[in-house]
């Protein structure tokens, strides 16, 4: 095929892209549109403050310094002082509270008379992030009035203060996490899920674009324009898809890392080499797909349901190794896993691109493999059926 | 006969004969049947199965020990107890622990200083370094309750020991116990907290996709026939095509809601605590109000495949709005505005309460009737759509 005429099929391809403001939405308005959403909506990183409450049923002195401390504790907001059990519960089932702390009747005279009273605390765990910030400053605070009296009756029985503030914490395990120490919840969704959206996307408009060609019965001059190479054809078509999706995924990622400060522990070269080959790979699962399958509302179907599917099957928040094995391994047919695990290596973690060298090898596996089932798509492209 | 009551019947008839032709299409389309019955019958199962171990379990941690003593032997020991870490091996240095955590051996780090024992012998406090891989929350988190019950622990221990060695008694125990319970989900398992939200998400978004695949495919008609679609009840007014639209919409959706809201729960044993009365009621309106929601946005889809294209990647956005990933309390006035207008957002707020914590219809009463009212907004922004619609 001459390059003049390579040109002829691009400048179509343009035309097919600009002629539709439903690309421009796909192509630029979500994938763009969805990562100002996560860092707006994720802005501040952890949900602290949760809307808690407090049951006091000792009113004594210790019971009011316990509420009182309680007030203090970053992760939770004490919202409301309840008189009753019963009271916190409805409004934990009404919504308006995640949790509550109580505090039975005479906790003072119990603790001091050595009665080992039980304060107790309850967290809402069907919102995780909530139930669980909730539990932690629940935790904190139980574990602090329990020792604050552990401390005084030792400084009683004649242990020096400083020794007594050793003994009650001997031992501390300090627990420091890997390249995410604030446990910023959006380090983590962010740039996993904006992959997962990329790919879909790229998933929907590579299918779109090829099948509407076979749906508007254009397939045979998309054909003849290539001299009816199916792969020029499908490059002629594809190139400028992915031109725009490189645009706008490298923009995505100057975004995070650049002016949003995302965590960049390695180099921001190998993540951009990443998405360079991230995006063809999308391509490539598609292609494939719609190879194999090129009819346009079941390859839409296919490729929806993985694009969504990869969300939870990537394991961006639950680990692969504890998925059931049979249902683990889908995880590795989707490149949005291997960029999700570049994405940890290199920008997280920050190490060496050696131990990432199978993820990047994986993704230019999608890429060749469409072409070994391309004459299935033009054997259609050159019969074109739409099936509604 | 008055001429009011006349119009009333008039107007009855022409909704359920759009009802009925509305019926027909569905059956007799391919894709919407995907859409109506195949994905909210499977998707829910697709996804409590890759869910469903719930918890992550024995994440394999390397341990530098400098100390090399009992007391350091001991504390290994309790780490390997819990349910949440498995001592996968002993490494040289730091050095050599980062290596193993490069590879994606182990997902934590456990480093004993030389002077532990010492320490602790000494009356003083002693510090120990565990440093977690953070490519997920999930482990992270695991590590820090489990090891939050082992600093505990051993803490408890050793004071004892020194105490027993001073010949203070302090009497047995802490003298305040605590005790934590975790409401809803009380097994704090992640197909617990994520599936009540997500088959709630489902019913709307499977929904939306037949609707607006629907109104593609009736918009392509038009295109071919002069602006009128030789399928729709001539003469019908617009509200009665709305409305008998969506009440073909809402019936088919009525036992799928009973299969997804009541059978994969309980199939799961997933938390399932409220009256079937309480969120079955619930969930009807927002099954009338995404049936509206959807014949509002078919404004937007000009052709079949278009459904495809501009519905399927908001369920990732409505994940989020929902609060089920990022609390409604913690966004801005603008994302929770946004949530507001949307059915699955009050959807899943009140059936998790329902479900999970055992609510009742009536402590939820503000999503309900959120409910209502954006049955009304969608109801008039759908009408609005079709009047402009040429009729016959």
């Amino acid at each position: 095929m001459a390059l003049t005429q390579f040109k002829r099929l691009l400048a179509r391809t343009v035309r097919q892209l600009c002629s539709r403001k439903a690309y421009l939405f796909c192509m630029i308005v979500v994938p763009v549109g969805m990562a100002f959403f996560f860092l707006s909506l994720l802005g501040e990183g952890l949900p602290l403050d949760v809307p808690t409450a407090v049951v006091d049923l000792d009113n004594s002195t210790l019971s009011r310094n316990i509420t009182r401390n309680l007030s203090t504790v970053e992760t939770i907001d004490i919202s409301m002082k309840l008189s009753s059990f019963d009271e916190a519960m409805e409004k934990v089932r009404g919504g308006e509270i995640f949790g509550f702390f109580y505090i039975p009747e005479n906790l003072q005279r119990d603790a001091l008379a050595g009665n080992n009273p039980t304060i107790s605390y309850y967290s809402n765990m069907t919102y995780f992030v909530p139930g669980t910030l909730a539990y932690k400053g629940f935790k904190t605070m139980a574990v602090t009035a329990s020792g604050a009296i552990v401390q005084g009756k030792l400084v009683d029985a004649g242990v020096g203060q400083s020794t007594a503030d050793v003994l009650l914490q001997p031992v501390i395990i300090d627990l420091n996490g890997i390249g995410n120490p604030w446990m910023n919840y959006s380090y983590y969704l962010t740039p996993s899920f904006m992959a997962g959206v990329l790919e879909l996307m790229i998933f929907l408009v590579t299918v779109f674009s090829i099948c509407s060609e076979m749906k508007e019965a254009t397939s045979q001059q998309w054909l003849r324009l290539s001299n009816g190479s199916i792969v020029g054809a499908v490059m002629g078509k594809l190139l400028p898809q992915t031109v725009i999706f490189w645009i706008v995924g490298l923009f995505i990622n100057v975004l995070l890392y650049k002016f949003y400060h995302f965590p960049m522990n390695g180099s921001m070269l190998w993540l951009s080499v990443a998405m360079l080959i991230y995006v063809p790979a999308c391509q490539g699962f598609a292609l494939l797909v719609v190879s194999v399958v090129p009819n346009m509302r079941l390859a839409l179907s296919i490729c929806s349901l993985t694009g969504i599917l990869a969300f939870s099957i990537a394991a961006f928040s639950f680990p692969v190794q504890s998925m059931y094995g049979a249902v683990g391994i889908f995880s590795y047919i989707l490149p949005v896993r291997y960029y999700f695990l570049i994405y940890i290596d290199q920008a997280l973690n920050g190490i060496d691109i050696y131990y990432s060298r199978y993820y990047f090898a994986a993704l230019l596996m999608f890429i060749i493999i469409p072409f070994a089932a391309l004459w299935n798509l033009r054997r259609h492209a050159l019969k074109p059926v739409y099936i509604p | 006969m008055n001429s009011i009551t006349r119009h009333i019947k008039q107007w009855f008839s022409a909704a359920a004969k759009v009802w009925r032709r509305e019926f027909y299409l569905v059956i007799h389309d391919e894709g919407a049947l995907i859409f109506f019955i195949l994905l909210p019958l499977f998707y829910p199962i697709v996804y409590t199965v890759i869910y469903n171990p719930e918890v992550t379990r024995d994440i394999p941690v390397a341990v530098v020990d400098n100390s090399r003593t009992a007391g350091s032997r001991e504390l290994v020991r309790m780490m390997d107890a819990t349910s949440a870490i498995d001592i996968a091996g002993y490494a040289a240095n730091l050095q050599e622990a980062r290596s193993w955590m490069d590879n994606k051996d182990v997902f934590g780090v456990v480093v004993i200083p030389e002077d532990y024992d010492r320490k602790i012998g000494r009356g003083e406090q002693a510090v120990v370094n565990f440093y977690s891989d953070m490519s997920l929350l999930l482990r992270y988190r695991t590590f820090v309750s489990a090891l939050t019950d082992v600093q505990l622990a051993t803490g408890a221990q050793i004071r004892q020991e020194i105490m027993n060695d001073a010949g203070i008694s302090l009497g047995s125990g802490s003298p305040i116990n605590n005790e934590a319970y975790f409401l809803g989900d009380t097994e704090q398992g992640f197909a617990s907290f994520i599936i009540p939200g997500i088959v709630v998400l489902i019913l709307q978004q499977s929904m939306l996709l037949g609707i607006t695949l629907l109104g593609g495919t009736a918009s392509e008609r038009r295109r071919k026939n002069h602006g009128v679609d030789p399928l729709a009840i001539p003469g019908a007014p617009a509200s009665a095509t709305v409305v008998g639209k969506a009440m073909c919409y809402t019936v088919i959706y009525l036992p799928l809601a009973i299969y997804i809201l009541h059978y994969i729960p309980e199939w799961f044993n997933l938390p399932h605590e409220g009256s079937a009365v309480d969120y079955l009621l619930f969930i009807f309106p927002m099954l009338v109000a995404s049936s509206f929601f959807g014949l509002a946005l078919c404004r937007f889809v000009k052709e079949r495949e278009m459904a495809f294209l501009l519905i399927v990647f908001t369920s990732v956005m409505l994940l989020f709005l929902s609060g089920l990933t990022w609390p409604r309390y913690a966004m801005s006035d603008l994302w929770r505005g946004v949530g507001d207008c949307i059915p699955v957002v009050w959807g899943v707020e009140g059936f998790i309460r329902i479900n999970s914590n055992g609510g009742t219809l009536g402590e939820n009463a503000t999503p309900f009737y959120w409910l209502w009212g954006l049955s009304a907004v969608y109801f008039f922004l759908a009408w609005l759509y079709f009047r402009t619609l040429k009729r016959r």
